[in-house]
């Protein structure tokens, strides 16, 4: 339902230029989900705002980026060419698209209620009017879970608890009908126990409305849980794709193998946690071949920092891209 | 809201007791009273030799040998039962006759300025958030500068030069000759307003840059903020979003400062009134001061203060209007 090719983001800077999203190329099918993980300054978050055409001003998308979504309405339609002001624009925001945020309380404006916020997103997308938009409200707080529904929809954003307010915000994202929803870190502000019952809400949700999702996070425990498919992003491009089971039991791209290894298990309790060394560089000093070389165990001298390694395909939508996973006579690399 | 109202209210009554205090200590603080200076006007020149005791008869007539406390009882309890400020002795008639129609010029005055000055810098202070790092956006934020360095006498007088040469208009005080002692009807006010608008534009202009940049520095947080974000990845049309979401928190520190353009309003409104040759109150409360005619400066005192306190008091409403979460910690 939405192809991304060749995605690249810009932005102008005092600076200079600077390109934190190279090439990223992936697509989400109707009713799956798809994990995007990767560190703070991956590009993860930039590359799904692009697809609402939400970067701020001094941004700009590449001459050769392709972004084509159907709609609900069988429509197709290529966000990459909508005008900023337009009309298809505002239908796709919310009605086709929808996004949650990580911060709940800060994605509320503190000064409307609740009902008020998702009574407008409903009347902008479906024509209806204010008692319908009301009832719909009322039965999409119900299906998140909030109890007392009719008297919470009245309440303010700050009159709930943190978990409360991330149910109030995934229904005020989906009030509107979306058949996509972008998640980004929707649980990583929340306690291990409420971050539970928030993904097996999410997960049942999507089966319920029949919904695909895009889910950001840095946590590949979460999305072990919740994604079919995911692409490990390190500094603006895709280093790593493939069926979340693949990747997470046979990871072959070191970056993978290390976000893995970092993950707290009872198994090695008694060990030091083995975090990836090092910072993730600054997008304005992006090393030359391979991103990751700067801070790969595995890093050959005079080949990774010296070339960019091309994406090595697999079977089943599995590809890596990484020196070491080069089969140079297959010759079957797709830059 | 109506339990926040309450409060608020509760609170201007009491600041307004409290400052009906301290105005007629301050009534009392100048040397010498009334009686002196009525022995003074009276007999001066006239070759009479004014002994203590006539002072003293003087004194007991106007009621002016009773005891400091005693007196401003009687003031505040005639004020409030009874609307009476008490006597303008320099004018030998009422406080309220003196007073009169000058309190609501003033606050003519003052209502246009503020109306003026938020209608220029809130759309204004928008627009230069929205459209921030543009040549527009400098432009105003040159302007605003010229605007706070500018004198505002200065201003008066290049403004009454102008419009003097462009509209001919005899543009100094508030009415045309024919008007000054017409009753009340609706070509004197209209009058009124062709008059107005030159105090106001001199008193707004200044606070127009001010509140300018405030407008565009809290608009440029706001819109930075993910419900901004939020709400437009939502489908909110981007004109009513600007003015839902960011907007209506932007303005509060607009709001908040009410009282204190009111205040800044009433301390350089006697200057522009002089170059002006407005009547307003500030001129005569610098009179009353001159004559030692304390009750006409307490009612001055009293009204101005007034008027900020009540104002503050429509900010706070206003505030806790805007923001739901204001009531909360009241």
């Amino acid at each position: 339902m939405l192809t991304v090719e060749n995605l690249s983001i810009s932005f102008a800077t005092d600076e200079g230029r600077i390109t934190p999203v190279q090439g990223v190329s992936f697509s989400v099918e109707a009713g799956k989900t798809l994990g995007l993980v990767g560190e703070s300054g991956s590009g993860k978050s930039i590359s799904t705002k692009a697809l609402m055409r939400l970067l701020p001003g001094n941004a700009s998308l590449g001459d050769d980026t392709k972004i084509t979504y159907w709609a609900k309405d069988g429509k197709e339609i290529e966000i990459h060419k909508i005008k900023p002001k337009s009309r298809a624009l505002r239908d796709l925001r919310g009605g086709e698209i929808g996004m949650i945020f990580q911060e709940p309380m800060a994605s509320f404006s503190p000064v409307y209620t609740i009902g008020n916020q998702m009574m407008e997103a409903i009347r902008l997308h479906r024509k209806c009017g204010k008692r319908e938009a009301r009832e719909i409200a009322v039965e999409m707080l119900n299906k998140v879970g909030i109890s007392s529904p009719a008297e919470r929809i009245d309440q303010y954003p700050h009159e709930m608890s943190g978990g409360m307010r991330q149910r109030a915000m995934i229904a005020l994202a989906l009030s509107a009908g979306p058949a996509l929803l972008i998640a980004d870190e929707p649980t990583t502000a929340l306690d291990v126990t409420i971050q539970a019952q928030v993904l097996d809400l999410m997960r049942d949700l999507q089966r319920d409305l029949g919904m695909a999702m895009i889910f950001i996070t840095h946590d590949l425990g979460v999305i072990a849980q919740i994604a079919d498919e995911v692409a490990v992003m390190y500094l603006g491009t895709i280093v790593e794709r493939g069926a979340t089971r693949d990747v997470i039991r046979n990871p072959k791209h070191p970056y993978t193998q290390g976000l893995l290894k970092a993950i707290p298990s009872l198994d090695t309790l008694h060990d030091r946690l083995s975090p990836v060394p090092g910072d993730i560089p600054s997008p304005t000093e992006r090393p030359t071949g391979c991103p990751f070389h700067t801070r790969c165990p595995d890093f050959i001298n005079g080949i990774c920092d010296v070339n960019e390694p091309p994406e090595v395909g697999g079977d089943a939508g599995r590809s890596v891209r990484c020196w070491l996973h080069k089969e140079p006579e297959s010759g079957r690399s797709a830059a | 809201m109506l339990r926040f109202t309450l409060e608020r209210l509760v609170g201007m009554v009491i600041t307004m007791a409290l400052v009906s205090v301290m105005v007629f200590i301050i009534m009392e603080i100048p040397p010498g009273d009334y009686a002196d200076r009525y022995a003074f006007r009276k007999f001066s020149g006239t070759g009479v030799s004014v002994t203590e005791a006539d002072v003293q008869a003087i004194r007991e007539d106007l009621g002016l040998d009773k005891p400091m406390v005693l007196r401003y009882f009687d003031w505040i309890g005639n004020i409030v039962l009874r609307g009476d400020f008490g006597q303008a002795f320099a004018f030998e008639t009422s406080v309220v006759k003196v007073i009169g129609d000058k309190v609501w010029l003033t606050l003519g005055i003052l209502l246009t300025t503020l109306l003026l000055t938020y209608a220029i810098s809130v759309p204004v202070g928008i627009y230069a958030a929205v459209k921030r790092g543009s040549s527009l956006d400098y432009g105003l934020t040159v302007f605003s500068y010229l605007g706070l360095a500018l004198p505002n006498f200065l201003l008066a007088l290049i403004l009454l030069y102008f419009a003097n040469k462009w509209f001919g208009a005899d543009i100094g005080g508030l009415f045309s000759p024919q008007y000054q002692d017409a009753p009340w009807s609706l070509g004197k006010l209209w009058d009124l307003i062709k008059h107005l608008w030159l105090p106001a534009v001199v008193l707004a202009w200044s606070a127009v840059a001010y509140q300018i940049q405030t407008m565009r520095a809290t608009m440029s947080d706001e819109l930075n903020r993910l419900s901004v974000t939020a709400a437009r990845a939502r489908g909110v049309p981007e004109g009513k979003l600007l003015l839902k979401y960011p907007a209506r928190l932007a303005i509060n520190p607009i709001v908040s400062t009410i009282g204190f353009d009111v205040n800044r309003i009433f301390s350089e409104l006697p200057i522009v009134a002089a170059v002006l040759g407005l009547t307003e109150l500030g001129e005569l409360l610098l009179k009353a001061y001159l004559d030692l005619d304390m009750y006409v400066a307490g009612a001055i005192l009293l009204l101005l203060t007034f008027i900020i306190v009540f104002m503050n008091f429509v900010s706070d409403l206003l505030l806790a209007w805007l923001d739901p979460r204001i009531k909360l910690g009241a």
